[in-house]
């Protein structure tokens, strides 16, 4: 496989400059450090914005770090004074008007998702629940320590995943961005646990402190209306 | 009126069909087409490792104008590469062979363009175009 990157720049003798230039490159992408083409690609997408709210338009965290990713943009309008500008984070890249496009190496800096697990103990009965993320698990008939935390790591939650390791939960955000720290303690108003006898749930964050990604490539459109096309090349 | 004219094609077989991209643009000043880029700066330079070089320094007249920044690695070795950073923000990687080319707006005095090699000395191939530049006045 192989992709083709090819730029030429020129400009008429007498026009830029006195005389005629001609500046014309091919690159092949490939992976970091190899001559193996990059192997992925989110393909050719197109967005069209309705406000001038800022947005992230690829997360860092959804991508290997430090890889030679590089991300085709362009502004499709036709109207002159129409632009959006292209942020790294929250570091003004530059203005894209009517027509521009560009071609950007991206570093893809992840950030550290924030997560805490949840020990379950003593005794929990047949309806005794936890709730969190807007999802509520109650224990069925199998009443056990054990089952709760099985039950728990296997429902779909929408902002983090769970996993299980005996009677212990290890909850991780999806998204380093979500910098919400949960309460910890066995009575934790963010990990709500509600039972008939002593069974307990003790929250407890996972060293370590969260960060949020700090190299999403976000949009700031200059005008409501603004439509751009992009495509991102991955390893 | 200054033309200047930046195409590109990007092509390939990494998926089951076809993929071909092409793009071109007029650089033009910031919300025109009355009037083109007129302003241009280009070099080649060394770049050894160690040190965090300015590329390009920013100045305060080049706020939210169109400024384009081309930027080829000419390293022929695949492992040498230079991050690209701009006012302490990793944009990326080039690495020998790559090329990029991107809009720079010059948010304050702080937002140069700077370069840092690794692996090896990277040698590298850029042009500026711009508007509102004004030559420093002589210090000595």
């Amino acid at each position: 496989m192989a992709i083709t990157a090819s730029i030429t720049l020129t400009s008429g003798a007498n026009d830029l400059v006195t005389d005629a230039l001609a500046l014309a490159t091919s690159s092949s992408l490939s992976k970091a450090g190899a001559t193996t083409a990059l192997s992925n690609t989110t393909g050719l997408a197109r967005k069209t914005t309705t406000t001038t709210d800022q947005f992230i338009l690829l997360n860092a965290d959804n991508f290997t770090a430090d890889k030679a990713h590089k991300l085709y943009i362009k502004n499709t309008s036709t109207v002159a004074d129409q632009f959006f500008t292209i942020h790294i984070d929250d570091e003004k890249l530059g203005l894209m008007y009517a027509g521009d496009w560009a071609l950007i190496p991206w570093a893809a800096t992840n950030g550290v998702k924030a997560a805490f697990t949840v020990t379950f103990a003593a005794t929990w009965a047949t309806a005794d629940t936890a709730v969190f993320d807007g999802v509520t698990i109650a224990l069925g008939s199998t009443a056990t320590t054990a089952a709760m935390a099985i039950l728990v790591a296997a429902a779909r939650y929408p902002n983090f995943t769970a996993t299980v390791n005996g009677s212990v939960v290890t909850f991780t955000a999806k998204d380093s961005n979500d910098l919400s720290l949960i309460e910890e303690g066995a009575a934790s108003d963010d990990y709500v646990i509600t039972t008939n006898g002593n069974g307990t749930g003790t929250v407890a964050r996972v060293a370590g402190t969260p960060v949020a990604s700090a190299n999403d490539i976000k949009i700031t459109p200059g005008q409501a209306v603004n439509t751009i096309e992009y495509m991102l090349f991955y390893e | 009126m200054a033309t200047t004219t930046a195409a590109v094609t990007l092509s390939s077989d990494l998926l089951s069909g076809s993929l071909s991209v092409t793009g071109t643009t007029t650089l033009m000043k910031a919300g025109t087409t009355a009037d083109g880029l007129n302003q241009m700066r280009m070099g080649r330079n060394e770049i050894p490792t160690g040190t965090s070089f300015d590329l390009l320094d920013a100045t305060a007249a080049g706020i939210d104008k169109a400024n384009k920044v081309y930027i080829s690695n000419e390293s022929t070795d695949t492992s040498y590469y230079v991050i690209i950073i701009i006012d302490a923000k990793v944009i990326g990687r080039l690495y020998g062979g790559d090329w990029m080319f991107l809009p720079w707006n010059m948010d304050d005095a702080t937002h140069d363009l700077e370069l840092t090699s690794y692996v090896g000395t990277n040698t590298i191939e850029w042009v500026k175009f711009h508007e509102n530049e004004t030559l420093t006045t002589q210090g000595d």
